[in-house]
């Protein structure tokens, strides 16, 4: 295990934003950290690089332990979400100032720099400057320098957050061949469930400071042990029923299919996706969500019925997993 | 609409360079005129009133030269002091910040000429009269409170990532400032400069207690010496050359910063 945090706790003020927190990422592994807006996921990865100080608890790199050490000394490779480049240095001035002050001589900073700009297919922008560049290229070339950083760990902090669907998915495949097939431990914070199951190895889910589920991205979707992880995982968003004798019972959409004998409901929308429909049903337990086959006509009422070794119940009362 | 937007610009222009025209014009005329506006003697224009100015003893470019040393010392010293200071202060707890602010203001806003005996008094006990680089530091304390609430509030618009992007690449206090903080706040250091050297180019109660050899006064000093050389009448042919000479610079150089000076000076104003 090379990046461990152990019973990580952040406290501001009084408050404690983020509280008993255990997670281990191995050499080569990309955890991603998902949840909502203030569930702790970015101060995590501020305490992994030092740019904030846990309150109690400690992160040990290569079994080192950095509590302590200031984030100018961790060798994080980090990329912000805004990027951060510095705006007043052109694209290889941006790359070459930390070697520079790291001491690596000025031959060996140049063909870094050359390396690493012909591996991210910026050499015409060498000369630019950050604000003459899309947003794809600025993300390309805070890679680079996470890249030449030469770190123990790298961390992402949403890095696709500010660039459209389509280059997300153009990007993808690059950013898994130049840093999650690397030896190091990533972590990935990202609140886009489907980003985190596409690019992480394992996917540790929090809300409010704490941990609620960690696993592998088929754990979490074919068994999520909170309503909380049930829900925030998979999209459609999973079907949750009205609780009876304090349990919850959840049915993924794709799970629930029409058929001649069933729960009778009615159509209330239907949304086309090309290669499925999303059908909005009002059934007599509620709302329902179902994908289907987008071949299919969809009367207007319909019967639906699910296997029930898909369902999954949960306790109402603490929003646990049953079983 | 642009019609009445020009007027009010045009009656704007008149009413602020107004005086200036007339300091400059002055400097063009010979005494005779100036007594008699309006008669047609062929002895109006002159340049007499610059060629006494300029080859009085000590020549006036001296005083421009001492003016140029003392402004360029104090913007230096209260850089030095007022950037670290303005970084810090960008960087405590807010309150705090808040706090140091106010106090700031409150020196900002206390009228410095009660100050001057106290300061004659410093001058004196560590010898610092008639020395020109001495006189950086009466005006670099005095310019502090300014410059330094100006470029915290530049250090506080910076992103704050781009600090923390620094300091995970490997680089040190210094070596942020050096490399990244200090750049991005030029234009703020900018306007800063040129307000310090404003004041103290124009200062005159403490350059007038603090310099008593002729060779080493600043321009203040030196034109109201020319204005008070005879008791029977006020030259102000060469008063107003003088004048006009000793704005020249500040002209030039607010001319070369405008862009810097108003960039800065609206820094934070709009969030981009």
């Amino acid at each position: 295990m090379s990046l461990i945090l152990q019973d990580i706790g952040r406290r501001v003020g009084r408050k404690w934003i983020l509280r008993h927190l255990q997670l281990e990422v191995a050499n080569g592994e990309c955890l991603a950290l998902l949840g909502p807006s203030g569930c702790g996921k970015s101060t995590t990865l501020r305490l992994i690089a030092g740019l904030d100080l846990a309150d109690e608890g400690s992160i040990l790199i290569d079994g080192q332990d950095v509590s302590k050490v200031a984030a100018v000394d961790r060798r994080i490779g980090m990329v912000f979400q805004s990027y951060a480049l510095f705006p007043h240095l052109t694209v290889a001035a941006n790359l070459c100032l930390g070697l520079r002050v790291r001491g690596i001589s000025a031959a060996e900073q140049q063909h870094r720099v050359a390396s690493v700009l012909a591996l991210m297919q910026l050499e015409e922008f060498a000369d630019r400057r950050p604000a003459q560049l899309s947003g794809g290229q600025r993300q390309r070339v805070a890679l680079a320098r996470a890249l030449l950083r030469d770190p123990l760990v790298y961390l992402l902090d949403e890095p696709m957050s500010n660039l459209d669907a389509q280059l997300r998915e153009d990007l993808r495949p690059e950013l898994r061949r130049l840093i999650l097939n690397g030896n190091q431990p990533v972590v990935y914070v990202t609140h886009d469930q489907h980003e985190a199951m596409a690019m992480a190895d394992r996917i540790a889910v929090l809300r409010d400071g704490q941990l609620e589920q960690i696993g592998t991205p088929q754990e979490l979707y074919l068994k999520p042990s909170t309503i909380f992880v049930a829900s925030f995982i998979g999209r459609p968003q999973i079907n949750l029923l009205p609780a009876q004798s304090g349990i919850v019972t959840a049915i993924r959409p794709e799970d629930v299919h029409l058929s001649e004998e069933g729960i009778s409901c009615r159509i209330i929308d239907i949304e086309w996706l090309g290669t499925s429909q999303l059908c909005l049903l009002d059934s007599p337990k509620g709302k329902l969500r179902m994908l289907c086959n987008s071949q299919i006509k969809i009367p207007e009422n319909v019967k639906v019925k699910w296997s029930s070794e898909k369902e999954h119940h949960f306790n109402s009362e603490s929003g646990h997993r049953i079983n | 609409m642009i019609r009445t937007r020009n007027i009010w610009i045009i009656a704007l222009l008149i009413w602020s360079l107004s005086p200036l025209f007339w300091q400059v014009y002055t400097s063009f005329c010979s005494p005779e005129s100036l007594i008699q506006p309006l008669s047609n003697s062929g002895h109006r224009w002159t340049l007499d009133n610059y060629r006494q100015v300029l080859t009085a003893d000590p020549p006036f470019w001296r005083y421009l030269l001492n003016s140029a040393i003392v402004g360029i010392s104090s913007t230096s010293l209260t850089l030095l002091l007022a950037i670290p200071a303005a970084y810090s202060l960008s960087r405590i707890p807010a309150k705090l910040a808040r706090l140091v602010k106010l106090l700031m203001l409150g020196a900002a806003l206390f009228p410095y000429v009660l100050l001057f005996l106290a300061l004659l008094e410093l001058a004196r006990s560590f010898n610092l009269g008639n020395n020109l680089l001495a006189l950086s530091f009466p005006y670099a304390a005095l310019s502090m409170p300014l410059a330094v609430l100006l470029l915290a509030s530049a250090f506080k618009d910076l992103p704050v990532d781009l600090e923390e992007a620094a300091k995970l690449e490997g680089l040190g206090l210094w070596q942020r400032l050096r490399w990244v903080l200090i750049p991005l706040v030029g234009p703020a250091t900018a306007s800063t400069s040129i307000l310090v050297f404003l004041f103290s180019w124009n200062e005159y109660p403490i350059a007038l207690t603090w310099l008593s050899r002729s060779d080493l006064l600043t321009l203040p000093v030196a034109i109201a010496r020319i204005a008070g050389t005879s008791v029977y009448s006020i030259p102000y042919g060469p008063y107003a050359a003088a004048t006009v000479l000793g704005a020249l610079p500040l002209l030039a150089l607010v001319m070369i910063f405008q862009r810097q000076i108003v960039s800065g000076l609206t820094q934070g104003a709009v969030k981009g």
